[in-house]
This record gives C-alpha cells, sequence and structure tokens, in this order.
C-alpha cells in the first residue's frame, strides 16, 4: 500500500533521504517492533520508533508507572501514575503517530509465552531492568531467529550492542553468564535521567537500520558510553564457538525462565516490616533472642549511615561464601530497597539457614518509618 | 626492567571500590599483575572479576586497549590501558 499524503508529509524529513525514500517508509510501515521493558531505554526508543512510523509497536511491560520512574522514563507523564505502563505508553505514542499500531503486552515476559510474543514481531529491543530478563530474551532472539538491540545502564555508564542471526555473537557471547554476579539495578545504584536517552535512542537507530537494510550495525563490536568522560568507547567481541546458545553445540535450545538466584524467586524467608524489626531488636534488648544485622550493601554505601550494630558484608563477599553464619539468633539482612537482601536471603538459604529474615523495602523504608535521620546512601 | 604503570579505566558497578573513581593507576606488566596492584589499593576488587579458579568471570570482559584479554597471564605489550567492563543490569 502506499503512503497517504498526511504520511507523506509526516515523514517528508526521511523521504528526502536516499536511505529511505518512499521504499524504506514503506518497510517501515510494514515492521513490527517488540519493546521489553517500558522503563528508562524503552521509552525514548519507543518515541522515536513511533515518531519514524514503524507500523506496529509492541510493548511488553508488567509494572504500573511510579514517580520515581518520571525522571528518565520519557513516554509517561504524571497523568499516567499507577497506570499500566505497557497502555500508558500505547496511548502516548498512538497520540504521537495515530498512523501506527501499538500492541500492550501487560505481562511479565517468562519463558512460557516469550515465543508467542516475539514470534509476532521482526525486531526486539531489549529495555529491561534484569539480568536474568537480558538473557532470556537474548536466547530467545537466537532461538527464534529475530535480531536483537540490546542496551544497558548504570549511574553515569551505558553499553550497546546488536544482535544478527547468523551473522554475529550474541550478548550471551559478550558475557556468557551473569547468574552470580552481584550488579545493583538502577532503583539501588541511580542513574542519570538523560542516560537511557543516548542508549534507548542508540537501540531505536539500530533498529530503523534493520529494517532499511541500511549502514554499519553494533555487530560484534559492544558500544560504551560514560556520560562523566562525555565518550564513547568500542570494543570489539566475536561468536564465541562454545556459547550456549549460539555456539556450535548449544546447550540452550528453548528458552528457560532465570535461575532462582537471577530471578529471586521465592526461597522460604521472613520479610520483616521496619516496625517488625524494630520490634525484634527491642525485644533483643531486653533480653530476648540475638538479632544479627547483616548489611549487603557496598562499603560505601555502608560507610554514609548504618543501623547501629549492623556487621557490613557486601553481597559479593557473602557469595564468596568466607562468612560464618552465629550459631544462635536471628539472622537479618539490610540493603538500600530490599532488592540485594532477598538475594542475601536466597545465599543463606543455600548455606543451611533454614529462614532467614530480610528487612522489606531495606533501609529506605526504615528511614521512613522509624528513623528519619538515618542517613541512607 | 621496572613495571609498566597502566591507566586502568573501571567500570560503573566496580567504582565503589576505588572511592569512585573512574579511572585509576597501576602497575605490572601482565593483566594478573595489574590486578594483584589493584587488588592491594582497593582490597576485595580483584574477587568481583576473577573467581576461584583465576579466571575471568563470566560477566566481566577485559581489554588491553582494544585487544580482549582471555587469561590473567596475558602481557599488556604496548597497551598503556586496560579497561574493566562489566555487565550492567539497568534499564
Amino acid at each position: 500500500m502506499t503512503l497517504s499524503d498526511t504520511e507523506l508529509e509526516r515523514y517528508s524529513r526521511h523521504l528526502l533521504l536516499a536511505e529511505v525514500g518512499r521504499a524504506g517508509q514503506e518497510r517501515l510501515r510494514a515492521a513490527r517492533v517488540l519493546i521489553v521493558g517500558a522503563g528508562g531505554l524503552g521509552s525514548p526508543a519507543a518515541l522515536y520508533l513511533a515518531a519514524s512510523g514503524i507500523g506496529t509497536i509492541g510493548v511488553v511491560d508488567c509494572d504500573q508507572v511510579e514517580l520515581s520512574n518520571l525522571q528518565r522514563q520519557i513516554v509517561f507523564g504524571t497523568e499516567d501514575l499507577a497506570q499500566p505502563k505497557a497502555v500508558a505508553a500505547g496511548r502516548r505514542l498512538r497520540a504521537l503517530n495515530p498512523e501506527i499500531a501499538v500492541v500492550p503486552h501487560a505481562i511479565e515476559l517468562r519463558a512460557e509465552n516469550v515465543g508467542t510474543i516475539f514470534k509476532q514481531y521482526d525486531v526486539v529491543v531489549d529495555g529491561t531492568d534484569r539480568l536474568g530478563t537480558r538473557y532470556l530474551i537474548n536466547d530467545a532472539c537466537v532461538i527464534f531467529r529475530k535480531p536483537l538491540g540490546s542496551a544497558a545502564i548504570h549511574r553515569f555508564e551505558g553499553q550497546a550492542m546488536t544482535y544478527v542471526p547468523g551473522r554475529g555473537p550474541c550478548y550471551r557471547c559478550l558475557f556468557p553468564d551473569a547468574t552470580t554476579a552481584t550488579i545493583p539495578s538502577c532503583a539501588e545504584a541511580g542513574v542519570l535521567g538523560v542516560l537511557p536517552g543516548v542508549l534507548g535512542t542508540i537501540q531505536a537507530t539500530e533498529a530503523i537500520k534493520l529494517i532499511l537494510g541500511q549502514g554499519e550495525l553494533l555487530v560484534g563490536r559492544l558500544l560504551t558510553y560514560d556520560a562523566l568522560e562525555m565518550r564513547f568507547r568500542e570494543f570489539p567481541f566475536e561468536r564465541r564457538t562454545d556459547c550456549a546458545v549460539c555456539g556450535d553445540t548449544p546447550r540452550i535450545t528453548v528458552p528457560a525462565d532465570p535461575t532462582a538466584l537471577c530471578r529471586d524467586e521465592p526461597v522460604p524467608l521472613r520479610r520483616l516490616s521496619p516496625r517488625e524489626l524494630n520490634a525484634l531488636l527491642k525485644d533483643s534488648e531486653r533480653g530476648g533472642p540475638a538479632v544479627w544485622l547483616i548489611d549487603v550493601r557496598e562499603p560505601a554505601e555502608f560507610s554514609a549511615g548504618h543501623l547501629p550494630g549492623a556487621v557490613s558484608i557486601p553481597l559479593a563477599e557473602l557469595e564468596r561464601g568466607d562468612w560464618t553464619p552465629a550459631a544462635s539468633g536471628e539472622i537479618v539482612f539490610l540493603c538500600r530497597s530490599g532488592t540485594r537482601s532477598i538475594r542475601a536471603c536466597v545465599i543463606a538459604s543455600r548455606r543451611g539457614i533454614p529462614e532467614p529474615s530480610h528487612l522489606e523495602g531495606g533501609l529506605i523504608a526504615w528511614a521512613a518509618a522509624i528513623d528519619p535521620t538515618l542517613h541512607v546512601a | 626492567m621496572p613495571s609498566m604503570n597502566c591507566t586502568v579505566k573501571v567500570a560503573s558497578p566496580l567504582r565503589s571500590y576505588t572511592g569512585g573513581a573512574a579511572s585509576v593507576t597501576a602497575s605490572g606488566d601482565t593483566v594478573a599483575a595489574l590486578l594483584a596492584d589493584l587488588e592491594r589499593r582497593f582490597p576485595g576488587m580483584r574477587f568481583r572479576m576473577i573467581d576461584e579458579q583465576n579466571a575471568i568471570r563470566p560477566h566481566i570482559r577485559l581489554y588491553a586497549g582494544t585487544r580482549e584479554i582471555r587469561h590473567l597471564a596475558d602481557p599488556m605489550g604496548e597497551e598503556t590501558v586496560l579497561h574493566l567492563i562489566c555487565a550492567l543490569s539497568g534499564g
């Protein structure tokens, strides 16, 4: 179908480019792009892909819009608070460009649904904020032969790479496994709001080039960006013949959900609210059972402020295993927001501690409910 | 021959060990020697990159300039910058 008069006007700056032109614009309109994660990366990627005239955009996200998202997740407005992200993003994209279709997938991407969803799209953009889901997306793209524009961010630093089936290495060739890694999320480590804007637009650019068949893609090249230094760097990497999913003899042939450690799947653990922990500590002071507070944050975070009596054992050291739990009493893991402390519980559970405890909501929740003078870095 | 001084560019998730510094100097002719020097000055940092079997962890990549380092015994050669790259999770 040829472009309408409205489309000819809307995309006129594209049509002037020999690399796009009418034929290219029609290819963009016929294309179906899936964005996994309507967050910091997914927001700018989705907005530019919609503005560019990608005919069908799918958005996978099972979360709701929170106020703390709006510092960087520019596809949402204040009026979208508490709305499902996939739906709110769809509304904004359609307002930007009513010529396109948007398909909200307000679900969590899992091994059981990834095939059904991915098969409906031509290109996948990974804007997720969980390492485990990154591997699920990568593996599914290899298995279902879908090109992937991948990026990730942390504080002031970002990375991007592109995978094209049969043409180069995948994300697992770059980082074969990260299930034992302790890499804080944006919620824990913070992120410069504009940082995902840079990386998300790179992902959108790659998706558009893929569809147009133009230019040189980030295949076999890891692009890094340091916003503080204002410097891009590039590191080559090759397909690994022993890659678990795209290697010569792949061990992963169907998508699998991330491991329990990576997904923070429930183990028998006790979730203490700040008030419950406070009561336990007071009881302990009065001669009740001992409470061992183990703060699993990074040393610098601990130094900035911690609970009285807490011991600092960063999560990485906990994983190393050079830690002997006390013989009696209750062990309570603490971190900033209650994510790392769950991982600590998973590790402790595997070390034979029957029901480790953690502070739900972390020290942020503690400061809000019990002690506003506690400085939480 | 004195050991070579190199610039080490530190991945964002590892900067808690370097007091937030993105770039530090270290001394050594091989990657192993450089990492040992880093560990002396920033205790605990090496373990975040290298496992108990002296293998580079699978979510870490090391580059001498733009040359990938697969083994700790690899020499730095003419390169004077070691890049510590870490998988990132944020989105």
